[in-house]
């Protein structure tokens, strides 16, 4: 009966203690990006304002700017820089690496933490040297006291930050600004990719036809063979 | 060409037969190539390995002329390749795409010989050269997975290479030897690329070749296991036989185009194949300074790597992995049967090969996933399963009850 009483403690002790902290945030989900990669006026939406807010950091390598970049109007060359320690990672193919929800999550899910050296941290990339880049357009978000503890492990990331001030876009408005950001890395890490399922449709469609000739070839040859079986 | 084309030969074809045994080769290997009527589904996969083999080939020309490989310039010539160069994607692609389906393509046309018994007398040395093809395969599929210069390229070959160390008293030395250095670096890269693209590629031409001249010295095996040569027409053709062209060359090419339908829907829709055929921190340029969080090899090393990681002891689960692909090789011996093919062997070589299946596919999922001490003592019952299956075969292969075999072949 003791252990039982002792179990039962260290369970509801553990758990408060758990949040306050460990802010390991176990069984977040990732939103979903509500993105279309091929919309290319969102990628040039999200190139405008990565190019704004994102490239004095971050570089893009691997993207050559074509016309795509050109008419967004973004500036190239710039040199990678440390922050707190820590060069600010290339994102050409970000999106590869980490998938386009993962970045939608992210760049939602700063909150205010006076702990860190940037006065930011994020609950997907807990500890991340980026500094409060969003908070301009999002507002500014602080952990919530009591997280809703969802036992389906359904968390979003919206259940644990709640706004404390208004940025300079509407909530729908920053969402939108994201996913042009996400589109727009989507298309960085693969540029060919409208061009790969375009091609694979005419090519599926191609070897559908083949397929019905060459079927039509070997009954024709096999013929013989269901014939001279002795 | 047909059987009336090749008996009126042209002038040229006379000149050139004089010279060089070219008809003689094509009746030979193709058109009084008589193989049994009654081959299924299960015969189209050594067709497609030849095919997936030359795409590699070509592919891999193409790609070689716009690929780097030096530390610096690996990673971002292959960003080039995906990006500057026309259909450099799809080149890339089809090579990436290509080697998850050779070693798919391999292991059905491995398991259609396990199960109709083609390694039997007289094509044990069949099965020999294909089992060197199979390893020289393992070889090059490990050194082209470096090239990109990603970090699960970097990490795996770190992992791969370190094996080595684990060999009594020369470890260190093969180890250094292998790399080209103290730890894996760009001389290790460059060693991985000359291998890739030139010694094994080599060795695979050469051993196909045998392979094929093996098979059609002894003639091919069937479903039912049984020798289609014992009964033959008054001009010393096989009453079962058909000639391979042109009946399986046109049989094969239908199934070539459904192949290539699958392949392509990979190719254009899904390459990454949910970060199976490529994994998302290959995406990351190799980092000797950062360890990604797990290092597992690509889906098709999985099961022996498996085997690896379920045996505490380095030396031991090394000797053990190593066994797991050489005890393929004695396969032949092992087969007591009366018959060939699981179709009349009795049940104790079915139940075998049941667990042999869930043994190999178990190991293969194990190996891809994290290490857990459930999964540790799974990946230990499904290691004595693999072994069980080849160990016990003597036994249980001339123990049981066997169907009678038919007089001709059926289907």
């Amino acid at each position: 009966m003791m252990k039982r009483y002792i179990l039962a403690i260290l369970l509801v002790l553990f758990s408060s203690q758990l949040w306050a902290e460990e802010q390991k945030f176990e069984g977040l989900q990732l939103a979903t990006a509500p993105i279309n990669e091929f919309d290319m006026d969102a990628v040039k939406r999200g190139a405008k304002f990565f190019a704004t807010n994102c490239m004095s950091c971050h570089t893009l390598t691997y993207l050559r700017y074509d016309k795509v970049a050109k008419d967004a109007g973004i500036v190239t060359d710039k040199k990678p820089i440390s922050i707190n320690g820590v060069t600010p990672p290339d994102l050409s193919l970000e999106a590869d690496v980490r998938g386009v929800d993962w970045i939608y999550t992210y760049l939602h899910s700063f909150y205010k933490d006076p702990a860190t050296a940037s006065g930011v941290n994020n609950l997907i990339f807990p500890g991340t040297a980026m500094p409060a880049i969003v908070a301009p357009f999002q507002g500014e978000q602080v952990l919530v006291e009591k997280p809703m503890h969802d036992l389906l492990n359904q968390v979003q990331w919206y259940d644990l930050v709640k706004p404390v001030k208004q940025g300079s876009m509407t909530p729908e408005e920053f969402d939108k600004a994201v996913a042009d950001v996400v589109t727009f890395l989507a298309y960085a890490a693969e540029p060919y990719h409208a061009e790969q399922e375009r091609l694979g449709y005419w090519v599926l469609g191609f070897l559908v036809i083949l397929f019905v000739m060459m079927y039509l070839l070997k009954k024709e040859y096999w013929k013989d063979v269901k014939k001279t079986r002795q | 060409m047909t059987d009336k084309d090749l008996s009126s030969k042209s002038a040229f074809m006379e000149w050139i037969d004089k010279r060089y045994p070219w008809t003689e080769f094509w009746k030979k290997h193709l058109s009084e190539y008589y193989a049994p009527r009654n081959f299924n589904f299960w015969y189209f996969f050594g067709s497609f390995s030849l095919l997936v083999f030359v795409m590699q080939i070509v592919t891999g020309i193409w790609l070689v002329m716009e690929y780097t490989p030096t530390a610096d310039g690996s990673f971002a010539s292959v960003q080039h390749i995906m990006r500057e160069v026309r259909y450099g994607w799809l080149l890339r692609f089809m090579h990436t795409t290509g080697a998850s389906a050779f070693f798919t393509v391999v292991y059905l046309h491995m398991y259609r010989g396990l199960i109709y018994g083609s390694y039997r007398k007289p094509r044990e040395l069949v099965w020999l050269i294909g089992m060197v093809i199979y390893f020289c395969l393992l070889v090059e599929a490990f050194t082209g997975y470096v090239l990109p210069w990603g970090q699960m390229s970097y990490w795996g070959a770190a992992v791969i290479t370190s094996f080595a160390s684990a060999i009594p008293y020369m470890g260190d030395l093969i180890l250094t030897w292998l790399r080209g250095g103290f730890s894996v670096t760009g001389v290790s890269l460059h060693r991985f690329f000359s291998l890739h693209v030139i010694a094994i590629p080599l060795l695979l031409a050469v051993f196909v070749f045998v392979h094929l001249v093996a098979l059609h010295h002894v003639g091919s095996n069937n479903p039912d296991g049984i020798d289609i040569k014992e009964k033959k027409d008054k001009n010393g053709v096989p009453l079962d036989g058909i000639p391979f062209h042109p009946y399986y060359t046109v049989k094969d090419l239908v199934g070539v185009v459904v192949f290539l339908f699958v392949f392509c829907i990979v190719v254009f829709f899904t390459p990454k194949f949910g970060g199976l055929f490529l994994e998302p921190d290959n995406f990351i340029p190799a980092n000797p300074m950062v360890t990604p969080p797990e290092i597992s090899p690509v889906w098709y090393m999985t099961p022996f790597y498996a085997m690896l990681r379920a045996i505490p002891n380095k030396l031991l689960g090394l000797m053990t992995m190593a066994a797991g692909i050489a005890i393929m090789f004695v396969l032949p011996w092992l087969d007591r049967s009366k018959v060939r093919s699981i179709r009349y062997k009795g049940t104790y070589s079915k139940i075998a090969i049941v667990v042999f299946v869930i043994c190999f596919i178990g190991l293969g999922y194990l190996g891809h996933e994290g290490v857990s001490p459930l999964r540790t003592i799974m990946a230990r019952v499904f290691t004595l399963g693999y072994f069980g299956f080849f160990l016990l075969m003597p036994f249980y292969s001339s123990r049981e009850k066997t169907k009678p075999l038919p007089e001709r072949v059926t289907g």
